[in-house]
């Protein structure tokens, strides 16, 4: 365990390194960003007109951009975690990377989230600097920042699962793309990237509560502008929960993928 | 811990693949992949594993390497069962793939030398002595804080095949590490491989299709093809030995007409025409 750990840490630190040479896609990403917030400024500010309200889902206009910056900052960090496990599987680099004293998955992972760390940050400070000049300063309470960064750190793990499941399937169907095309658009509509779960129906935000997306994006987000150690620490527990579920699933795939190796051919 | 007398030792190593064919009656096929490779190889000996594509080299060497479990036969690779003992046995392995690297391209050979450090759990002062011999032996002080996507190939395959043996494998698998590198770059590889095969004892398991390599880094050459050895001798016995139509051949000669034409083999390697 201590090992693993250890191993993991290394990875991701050097992840996080090589993700900074890639100075030209970072920027490109957070122009992107500053784009879309922008969009999301106009389109938020005729809802609010137009539903002659200044709080919707229990959120000013100043806290949904912010909502928003945070959502987008998550979602536009997601590494190419399950493309990269395809690969591996289908180009036979895979049997390089099991000559190595380290789980194949605890690598993926750690290397995606080193990656992610460095991307998230990008984003989330160009995306804070574009809503600041926008809406203004948020007034956040002191605690806002640490809910948001534990919970991050545990949406990446939980997202970097999700993806490890998706791109191990590459074992047994050609390509999947198509799979990753389902599970990131449920992620951004059900996981509540560009409307908050507040606004949704009653009956499907208590369906939805039952599934890992909100706790990818809309968990963190919200808490960010609605700071609470009550839920902040619910939103652990079931982050955690999920992991735990997921690494099951993870181990279980992994271990038939292993003997499907061995039956087929690498 | 007791010397290891054989670094491989495979007794009737056979592998059968299962492929389905057809979407809605799933009919199974068999491909015969390895058909009973019995093998020693001596701990310290250079071998060249060789064979057209398609002749189970690489299923052998998955084997051998746990990644794949053998159908039957028995393996040992330096005194462990490849595929029960997997994790303890990569601690002991080193790989060079010509075609895939294991440095981070972004990044100089130095950080992912220290990551593998950290992947192979080798204590820090260790480490650091190592890191500095194989700097000095490989000549990688000129461009260790340089981008890998900036090395010249041989360069790079320098760096490979250090970053390789930091953990002091003791069987280093080498599959074409010269493959597109310049002659000089080239020699300059082979040689570094001798070396560290004459000093500290690695066992090399060289597949190429140079025979370049081969007569450079092999003392001995075992030829696969259709999933059996067809050839096992020394790299001075192949030659020697070996006639091809009553005359003497030369090695890519020989490796050539075995791979064409399903050569039979005489007791004195006499390659009669097919």
């Amino acid at each position: 365990m201590k090992n693993s750990i250890r191993q993991s840490w290394a990875v991701a630190k050097v992840a996080a390194r090589s993700n900074l040479a890639y100075i030209g896609e970072v920027a490109s990403r957070t122009f992107f960003l500053a784009v879309i917030l922008f969009i999301f400024l106009k389109l938020w500010q005729a809802t609010y007109r137009e539903s002659a309200s200044a709080v919707l889902g229990g959120l000013s206009l100043s806290q949904m951009l912010w909502y928003l910056t945070v959502t987008e900052a998550i979602y536009m960090s997601a590494p190419r975690l399950a493309q990269q496990i395809d690969e591996d599987v289908r180009s036979g680099a895979l049997a390089v990377r099991l000559l190595k004293p380290i789980s194949y998955p605890l690598y993926c992972l750690s290397s995606a989230l080193g990656e992610r760390i460095v991307r998230f940050l990008a984003n989330f400070a160009t995306g804070a600097a574009v809503t600041f000049c926008l809406v203004g300063p948020f007034d956040c309470t002191p605690a806002a920042p640490i809910m948001l960064l534990v919970t991050v750190l545990l949406a990446f793990v939980l997202d970097g699962l999700g993806h490890l499941i998706i791109g191990l399937w590459a074992f047994w169907l050609e390509d999947t793309s198509g799979l990753l095309l389902i599970y990131t658009r449920l992620s951004m509509i059900l996981g509540g990237m560009l409307i908050p779960m507040e606004l949704f129906p009653d009956w499907l935000k208590s369906f939805v509560l039952f599934l890992p997306f909100p706790y990818l994006v809309w968990g963190p987000a919200h808490l960010f502008v609605h700071s609470d150690w009550l839920q902040f620490g619910q939103l652990v527990g079931l982050q955690s929960l999920y992991i735990l579920v997921m690494l099951g699933v993870v181990n279980l795939i992994y271990g038939w993928a292993l003997e499907r190796i061995s039956a087929h051919g690498g | 811990m007791k010397p290891l007398k054989n670094a491989v030792e495979t007794d009737n190593l056979r592998k059968v693949f299962e492929i389905k064919q057809g979407l809605l009656r799933r009919n199974a096929k068999t491909v015969v992949a390895v058909e009973g490779i019995s093998l020693t190889v001596p701990a310290g000996q250079s071998v060249a594993f060789i064979g057209p594509n398609g002749a189970g080299k690489s299923t052998t060497i998955k084997m051998l390497t746990g990644i794949l479990k053998p159908s039957s036969g028995t393996a040992s690779v330096l005194g462990l069962d490849p595929w029960k003992q997997r994790s303890k046995l990569v601690h002991q392995i080193g790989a060079v793939f010509g075609q895939r690297s294991q440095l981070w391209l972004h990044l100089p050979p130095s950080d992912s030398f220290d990551l593998l450090a950290e992947i192979y759990g080798i204590p820090k002062n260790d480490y650091r002595k190592r890191k500095a011999l194989l700097v000095e032996r490989f000549d990688l002080g000129r461009f260790l804080s340089t981008p890998v996507r900036k090395l010249s190939l041989g360069e790079r395959m320098r760096a490979e095949i250090a970053a390789s043996l930091l953990h002091r494998p003791q069987l280093l698998l080498l599959d074409e590490p010269t493959i597109g590198v310049d002659v000089i770059a080239r020699q300059n590889l082979r040689d570094l491989v001798c070396e560290w095969n004459r000093e500290e004892g690695v066992t090399v398991f060289l597949t190429s299709h140079d025979t370049g390599d081969i007569e450079s880094v092999a003392d001995r050459v075992i030829v696969i093809n259709h999933g059996r050895v067809v050839l096992d001798d020394s790299l001075s016995g192949v030659s020697a030995n070996t006639l091809i139509e009553g005359k003497p051949a030369g090695l890519e000669e020989i490796i050539a007409h075995l791979f064409n034409s399903a050569a039979s083999l005489t007791m004195q390697n006499c390659i009669s025409p097919s």
